[in-house]
């Protein structure tokens, strides 16, 4: 098969609605206040889907909920039972229009939550579902995915990528699953035309050409892999901006922590749940009695900024930050990792 | 051994038998409420445990008792916190959760022929007590025991019955209290301050320490100028921890994971790492 077809703008939401026949379907919509968020559509006629702005966040939340039933424990009375019950899965997602950033991202959590077996929570959702990616015609004002090679355009890891080409979309067929989908709704596409494809190099072109960010990556990279220590009164003063709200590891689509709590309902029942955690908060290192290994004071944003980009180059080849720029509009303390970036590009070597 | 297939999910285990210690360190026997699952259970010294206790929440607990004894698996415990002074209030025939074992284990392969030097502060003894008996049940394969044990007073001395156990059984046992009291006859002072007692070979030692990150630098000080390589200077790390699975981060030294790359670290795979807190 061709792996390049072109799909009408108009045909959209119609194969949509087929699609969630056996798909929760999550999208980028515009909520009342203005707001773009990835949310779950329940009926496609009620919404505005919104392709346009960048959604204010990832899809961290669907396949990591900022907070999970991990299961429900009960306790049986005198010498009984303290037994463990975890949730039922639901049906498989679909997310659409989802920009390059944020699909490497959930490439990331897959390797994230595949250590020592496969993360039964994550993968209960990730399993099955459907990725289709639109390419970023055009960079939003805080993007840099062209420094951290996580696009505007990807080349795998999607089921299918669009590129909007006007009144049609491009679709590229990445994964077995992608093709899967195609060849059970054929008629929806038509093959792609030599001037198609053209057409989406053209607007590859000009999207990288339209960063308005200069984010020199390598270059930081290259000088935290020297192994020198970088200058105390650097981490001290990022320290110091830092708020503590803990807003970036929130918005990041590749921030994984999580912190473990149980609940009691009754008196012979509970809940255990998973919630996001923060490496920059103050007492995540905290043991009990007290002592902290970590001082905040002085190294709030040091593992945050180290796990990404010199920790994970080191383990798996690459930075985990993906450029979505989210953290630059987030961060009222101007601690966003690209002023780190920028301030490891200044120290002297 | 099998699996329910989510590693997040606890076993129950039954508490057999408290041992009181001192005023703040208990001693839990636990054994599988399934006796099949408690059959296949094997751990190796230094690994831990996440034990789950009602409505208290999950903690890492490391194992003090040797895979080479039958019976129950024993965690000794300081009240430090909610979930241990909970713990603390449980007694015998009551369930806890358990789920693990985790993390990499003493090297007691590598250290087979070698004279073990043995030194922990307070409840640091706990995870010690797990390769000391392993090696006195394997005792023609390690050479010389000796065991430095520091704690703050004499009523605080933990233990006591395996001490008494080790000394008998030719385990060179060297004491010290921080500070004296009426009766006590012993050593008084750090537990570096026993170093002067012993004259090991360095070529032929190793020393596996567990205690608070100031003992440890100054223990570790101490071996280094008795001549030990940091290859030779091991020891077991305390964390906050969650998942117990290299996810969570809660434990992280840096780039390391004390729950997946640890606990058990030597000074070697430590220098260098800020959060080890060498300095």
């Amino acid at each position: 098969m061709n792996d390049h077809l072109i799909l009408k703008k108009d045909h959209t939401l119609s194969l949509l609605r087929r699609l969630m026949r056996e798909h929760r379907l999550v999208a980028p919509l515009r909520n009342r206040h203005g707001d773009t968020l990835f949310a779950e559509v329940d009926d496609l006629a009620g919404v505005e889907l919104d392709l346009e702005h960048q959604p204010q966040a990832s899809l961290k939340p669907f396949l990591f909920p900022q907070q999970e039933t991990m299961f429900r424990y009960r306790l049986d009375g005198e010498g009984g039972g303290y037994r463990f019950e975890p949730p039922e899965a639901g049906r498989p997602l679909l997310f659409f229009g989802v920009r390059a950033c944020d699909l490497s991202a959930v490439l990331y959590l897959d390797v994230i939550f595949s250590r020592r077996g496969r993360d039964p929570y994550y993968f209960a959702r990730r399993h099955d579902s459907l990725l289709i990616s639109l390419a970023c015609n055009q960079p939003f004002a805080n993007c840099f995915c062209n420094s951290t090679k996580t696009g505007p355009f990807l080349e795998y890891g999607f089921d299918l990528q669009l590129t909007d080409l006007g009144d049609r979309y491009l679709v590229e067929v990445g994964r077995a699953r992608g093709a899967e989908l195609v060849g059970r709704w054929r008629h929806f596409f038509t093959p792609a035309e030599e001037g198609d494809r053209k057409a989406q190099y053209q607007a590859l072109l000009e999207s990288r050409s339209h960063f308005q960010r200069q984010v020199h990556l390598e270059q930081a990279i290259r000088r935290l892999q020297a192994d020198e220590p970088l200058p105390e009164e650097l981490w001290a003063g990022l320290a110091r901006r830092c708020q503590d709200c803990g807003g970036c590891a929130y918005v990041c689509p590749t921030c994984t922590c999580f912190t473990i709590t149980d609940q009691q309902l009754t008196a012979t029942e509970g809940i255990r749940q998973r919630s996001w955690d923060a490496c920059t908060f103050g007492g995540f290192t905290r043991l009990a009695g007290g002592h902290n290994p970590v001082d905040a004071s002085r190294d709030q944003l040091r593992q945050r900024f180290l796990h990404k980009l010199l920790y994970d180059v080191r383990e798996h080849g690459r930075p985990s930050c993906v450029g979505c720029g989210r953290c630059l509009g987030i961060c009222f303390g101007g601690v966003d990792i690209v002023r780190f970036i920028d301030l490891v590009c200044e120290v002297r070597q | 051994m099998t699996d329910n297939g989510n590693p997040y999910l606890p076993y129950p285990a039954r508490i057999l038998r408290v041992t009181e210690e001192n005023s703040q360190i208990k001693s839990f026997e636990l054994a599988f409420t399934d006796p099949e699952r408690h059959r296949a259970f094997t751990y190796r010294p230094g690994q831990f445990v996440m034990v789950s206790v009602p409505h208290g929440g999950e903690a890492p607990i490391s194992i003090s008792s040797s895979p080479t004894r039958p019976g129950g698996l024993t965690l000794s415990v300081r009240k430090a916190g909610r979930l241990t002074a909970a713990l603390h209030r449980m007694t015998a025939g009551e369930l806890v959760g358990l789920r693990g074992p985790y993390g990499r284990p003493f090297p007691v392969d590598e250290l087979k022929g070698r004279d073990l030097i043995f030194v922990a502060g307070g409840i640091g003894l706990a995870p010690l007590a797990s390769v000391v008996n392993l090696c006195l049940d394997r005792r023609g394969e390690y050479g010389q025991l000796t065991l430095l044990y520091g704690s703050r007073s004499p009523a605080d001395i933990a233990f006591g019955a395996e001490l008494e156990g080790w000394r008998r059984a030719g385990v060179k046992c060297l004491l010290t209290v921080d500070q004296g009291g009426e009766g006590w006859t012993g050593q008084v002072g750090l537990v570096t301050t026993l170093f002067a007692q012993i004259s090991p070979d360095p070529g032929r030692s190793s020393a596996l320490i567990c205690g608070p990150p100031v003992m440890f630098r100054f223990v570790a000080a101490e071996l280094t100028r008795l001549g030990l390589s940091d290859q030779d200077i091991i020891t077991t790390l305390e964390r906050h921890m969650k998942c117990g699975l290299g996810v969570c981060r809660h434990c992280h030294l840096g780039p390391k994971l004390v729950c997946a790359h640890g606990p058990v670290f030597t000074l070697a795979e430590l220098r260098g790492l800020r959060e080890a807190e060498l300095s």
